[in-house]
C-alpha cells in the first residue's frame, strides 16, 4: 500500500511539474514521512468511520468499566450508569415484560417464601403469646393496652412480662478466647459457642489495641438496641452474658462475684489451661446461676393464687356483708319488739328466731294497733313475722277508751278517755245519751266508774238557754195601770211560747218548772199603792197565760213593788222599765220519771 | 472436647482464607475479616482417635496492623504458616513473621503450608529450599485450596503436633 501511494504521488507529481525545487521538497517529504502519513491517513479514516470507531470502543468498553470500578471510584460510575439502567429497565418492560419477569422469577420465589416464613414465624410467636395470656385478666388488660397504643400484642406482653432475660452466659479463657463453659437459657437462640467466644475475645483485643486504652481496660458492655452483651474480665477468665432487656447494676455485681469465685476455685486450672475444658465442667452451676430471668410482674405460677385471692376477697366481703346484715336485722327486730311491748293492748311474752322467721308469742287486744302495720312502719318485713298472739281484754287506758267509744257510740262533740278504770267523757251530749252512758258504762270491761264532771247535758243547756231567754223578757205597763201597754202582745206571745217550750223540754229531763211572775212598779206614788199594783200586774199576766192554756200549777204571781227595780229611776226609760212584769224560773229535778211535784207558795230558790 | 486455638499466619493473598473456607464450618461473614482483621472459624478434627475442636483465627494479612496481629496471637496453641508457592517473597515474609512470633511468645507447634500447589508451572519454591527448611525442623505440606489437595492433611498434622506437645 505504501508503494502504491508512493507511485501515485509520483504520478501526480509527474503530471504537475510546477518547479524543480518544489518537486524536490515534495519528494523529500514523501520519502521521509510517507509511512507516518499513511498511518495518520488510516487513523483519520478510522476516526471518520463511525462504524469502525464503534467497533474499537466495543472492544474495550467492558474492560474500561472494570478498570474504573477497580480504581475504587464505584460511586461515580454507578451514578453515571444509574439513570441509563433505569431507562433500560423501563424500556425492557415496555417492550416485553416477560423478559424481566423471567429474569426476576428465580429471585422472587425465594424472596416470597422467605417473607412468608418470617411472617408465619412471627404469627406463631404471637399466637403462642396470645394463647398464654388470653385467658388471664392480665392478658385482657394488655390487649386493651395494645389496642390503645397501637403496638403489637406480643410487644406489650414482652414489655410487661420481662424486665430482662439472660439468654447465654460464656465462661472464656482470657488468653486464648476458648470457651471453658457455656450455658443457654431454654428457648433462647444459640450459635456455636466456640466461634462466638473467639470473636468476642478478638473484638476485645481489637478495641483495646485500636483505642490505645492499655491492657488493663476491658470491654465492659456492648449494647445493640435491646440486646446487651456484658463482659467482666479477671486475670485469666472472662464471663460474658447476653442479655435481652435491661439488667440492673446488681447483675454486674453477680457477674463479678461469680467471676471471682471461679478465679479462686479454678486458679491453677486456668493458669495451666491447654485447651481441655474438662476441669471447668463443675463450674456450670455457678454460671447457670447467672441465667436470670426477671419478670416485671409476678411469674405466672403466682398469678393463679392471685385470682383465687380476689375471689376469696369477694367471698369474704359477701359473707361479712351477709353476717352484718343478719345482725343488723336481729338488732332491728329486738328494738322493734321492745317498742311493741310498750304498745297498749299488745303483750309480747317471748320470741324466737328460726332461719329468717321471727316467731312472736303473746297476747293482743282486738282493739290494739295491727302488729303487721307496726312492723311495716318500723321498716321491717311483715312477712318475716309469725305472730302467735292470743286475744285478750286489755285494761290499758287507751284500750278501755276505745272499747267504751265502740260500745257507747258517743255523739260528735263527746270524747271518751279512760284513766285507771275511770271513764271520763268530755264534751256535750244529749240527755238520752247520758242516760245510756250511765246505764252501760259500768258493764264495759275496765270501767269501774264514770266521771261526768266534764260532761255537759246538752238538753239541760238548751233548757237553761230558754230559761235565760225567759228571764230576760220584760212585759211593760203604762204608769199606774195593770193592763199591758199597747204593743206588748208580741212579747207576751213570745214569753208564752218560751214557757210552753220550757215545760215541754223540762219534762223528759225530769225537771219541774216553776215560774214566778214578778210584778214591778216604779217609785211614783206610795209604796202602799205600788205593792198591790205590782201584784195586780203579775195576776194580769197569769190570767192572760191561763186563758191561752198554759198550765196553772207552775205559774206563781208575785208583786215586789219597788224593791226589785230593773233599772235605776233616774231616767224616764229606767222608770218605764220598772213598770213591768218579769219572769223568774226555777228548775227542780224530779226524783222519778213523769212525776211533776205540786208546787205551792214560794218555790225554793234554784 | 479438647479445644485448641490455631492461627493462620502469612502475608497478603497467600490463601489463608481460602484454606479455611475449604476446611471449616463457617459462621461469620467475610466482613469480620475486613473490619476487625480476624475471622474466627471452627473445625472438629479426629486425631489419635480423639475428637477435638480447632478454633481457627484467620488473621488479615496486612502489614500495616502488625501490632494488632500480635495480640490476636496471644495464647494460641499452634499455627499454620501459609506461603504462596508462586511468590517466593511470601516465603521470606512468612519466615520473618515466624521469627517475630517466636520472639514475642513461646514456641508453639507450626506447620509450613506451601499453598497454590495446583499452579505447578508458576511454582517458585525450589526443592533445595524445602529440604533446608525440613532440616531446620519445619513440617511442610503442599496444599491447594482450589483443589483441596492436602488441606485436611495439613490441619490434621498440626493437630497431632499440638497433641504431642
Amino acid at each position: 500500500m505504501a508503494e502504491q501511494a508512493q507511485r501515485r504521488a509520483f504520478e501526480a507529481q509527474a503530471q504537475e511539474k510546477p518547479t524543480d525545487n518544489n518537486h524536490a521538497y515534495e519528494e523529500l517529504r514523501h520519502l521521509i514521512v510517507a509511512p507516518e502519513q499513511e498511518g495518520i491517513a488510516s487513523i483519520q479514516e478510522r476516526l471518520d468511520n463511525q462504524e469502525k470507531r464503534t467497533e474499537d470502543v466495543s472492544a474495550v468498553v467492558a474492560e474500561a468499566i472494570q478498570m474504573r470500578r477497580e480504581k475504587g471510584d464505584d460511586l461515580a460510575l454507578a451514578a453515571a450508569l444509574a439513570p441509563t439502567i433505569q431507562e433500560t429497565l423501563r424500556e425492557s418492560v415496555r417492550r416485553d415484560p416477560h423478559v424481566l419477569a423471567d429474569a426476576l422469577f428465580p429471585v422472587m420465589g425465594p424472596a416470597i417464601r422467605k417473607s412468608i416464613a418470617e411472617t408465619l414465624r412471627g404469627m406463631l410467636e404471637s399466637f403462642n403469646e396470645a394463647l398464654e395470656h388470653s385467658l388471664s385478666w392480665r392478658g385482657i388488660q394488655w390487649r386493651i393496652e395494645a389496642f390503645r397504643t397501637g403496638k403489637p400484642f406480643a410487644e406489650i406482653v414482652m414489655m410487661h412480662s420481662l424486665l430482662y432475660r439472660v439468654e447465654q452466659v460464656f465462661l472464656i479463657h482470657r488468653e486464648t478466647g476458648l470457651v471453658l463453659n457455656h450455658v443457654v437459657a431454654p428457648s433462647a437462640p444459640a450459635q456455636d459457642a466456640d466461634m462466638v467466644a473467639g470473636l468476642l475475645s478478638a473484638i476485645q483485643q481489637f478495641a483495646r489495641d485500636s483505642f490505645q486504652s492499655g491492657t488493663t481496660e476491658n470491654l465492659g458492655n456492648m449494647t445493640f438496641d435491646e440486646l446487651q452483651i456484658r463482659v467482666v474480665s479477671g486475670p485469666n477468665a472472662v464471663i460474658a452474658a447476653a442479655i435481652r432487656g435491661h439488667a440492673p447494676e446488681a447483675y454486674n455485681l453477680a457477674m463479678n462475684e461469680t467471676l471471682e469465685e471461679i478465679q479462686r476455685h479454678y486458679s491453677s486450672a486456668l493458669a495451666h489451661f491447654t485447651g481441655d475444658p474438662g476441669p471447668f465442667r463443675t463450674a456450670e452451676p455457678q454460671i447457670a446461676r447467672l441465667l436470670a430471668t426477671q419478670y416485671r410482674e409476678k411469674p405466672p405460677e403466682m398469678r393463679r393464687p392471685r385470682a383465687a385471692m380476689i375471689v376469696g376477697a369477694i367471698a369474704a366481703v359477701l359473707v361479712i356483708g351477709w353476717a352484718g346484715y343478719s345482725t343488723y336485722l336481729l338488732i332491728e327486730w329486738s328494738r322493734f319488739l321492745s317498742e311493741m311491748r310498750k304498745q297498749p293492748g299488745i303483750v309480747v311474752v317471748s320470741y324466737t328466731k328460726d332461719g329468717r322467721t321471727f316467731h312472736i308469742q303473746g297476747f293482743r287486744d282486738p282493739l290494739s294497733e295491727d302488729p303487721k302495720k307496726l312492723i311495716s312502719q318500723a321498716g321491717l318485713d311483715p312477712e318475716q313475722a309469725d305472730l302467735q298472739l292470743a286475744p285478750y281484754y286489755s285494761l290499758d287506758d287507751a284500750i278501755v277508751a276505745r272499747r267504751a267509744t265502740a260500745l257507747l257510740h258517743p255523739p260528735a262533740g263527746v270524747t271518751l278517755t279512760a284513766k285507771d278504770g275511770e271513764l271520763i267523757p268530755q264534751g256535750s251530749a244529749p240527755e238520752k245519751w247520758i242516760a245510756q252512758l250511765e246505764e252501760k258504762a259500768p258493764w264495759i270491761a275496765g270501767v269501774s266508774r264514770v266521771d261526768e264532771s266534764h260532761l255537759q247535758n246538752s238538753n239541760l243547756q238548751q233548757l237553761n238557754a230558754l230559761k235565760n231567754t225567759l228571764e230576760s223578757a220584760v212585759l211593760l205597763f203604762p204608769l199606774g195601770r195593770a193592763e199591758l201597754e199597747a204593743g206588748q202582745e208580741t212579747n207576751l206571745a213570745q214569753a208564752e211560747k218560751n214557757i210552753r217550750e220550757l215545760v215541754a223540754q223540762a219534762a223528759p229531763l225530769h225537771q219541774a218548772v216553776t215560774i214566778e211572775l214578778v210584778g214591778h212598779t216604779d217609785i211614783t206614788g206610795v209604796e202602799a199603792a205600788n205593792l198591790p199594783l205590782s201584784r195586780q200586774r203579775a195576776d194580769q199576766i197569769r190570767a192572760a197565760l191561763l186563758r191561752n192554756g198554759v198550765q196553772s200549777a207552775s205559774l206563781l204571781p208575785r208583786g215586789v213593788g219597788t224593791s226589785q227595780p230593773l233599772r235605776d229611776e233616774a231616767t224616764e226609760d229606767g222608770r218605764r222599765l220598772n213598770r213591768s212584769v218579769t219572769f223568774k224560773l226555777t228548775l227542780t229535778p224530779l226524783p222519778a220519771a213523769g212525776a211533776v211535784a205540786a208546787n205551792s207558795g214560794a218555790a225554793p230558790a234554784n | 472436647m479438647l479445644q485448641k486455638k490455631v492461627c493462620m499466619l502469612g502475608s497478603f493473598s497467600v490463601g489463608k482464607s481460602s484454606l479455611v473456607r475449604r476446611f471449616v464450618a463457617s459462621m461469620f461473614d467475610e466482613q469480620y475479616h475486613t473490619t476487625i482483621g480476624v475471622k474466627v472459624d471452627k473445625k472438629v478434627v479426629n486425631a489419635n482417635g480423639e475428637d477435638f475442636t480447632l478454633v481457627l483465627w484467620d488473621i488479615y494479612g496486612e502489614d500495616a496492623f502488625q501490632k494488632m496481629r500480635m495480640s490476636y496471637l496471644r495464647g494460641m496453641h499452634g499455627y499454620l504458616l501459609v506461603v504462596d508457592g508462586t511468590r517466593r517473597q511470601t516465603l521470606e515474609d512468612g519466615l520473618a513473621l515466624h521469627d517475630r512470633v517466636v520472639a514475642e511468645f513461646e514456641k508453639v507447634p507450626a506447620v509450613l503450608v506451601l499453598n497454590k500447589f495446583d499452579l505447578t508451572d508458576q511454582w517458585e519454591i525450589e526443592q533445595a529450599q524445602e529440604t533446608q527448611l525440613t532440616a531446620a525442623g519445619w513440617t511442610i505440606e503442599h496444599t491447594s485450596a482450589k483443589t483441596g489437595a492436602a488441606v485436611e492433611k495439613a490441619f490434621l498434622h498440626l493437630a497431632q503436633l499440638m497433641l504431642a506437645k
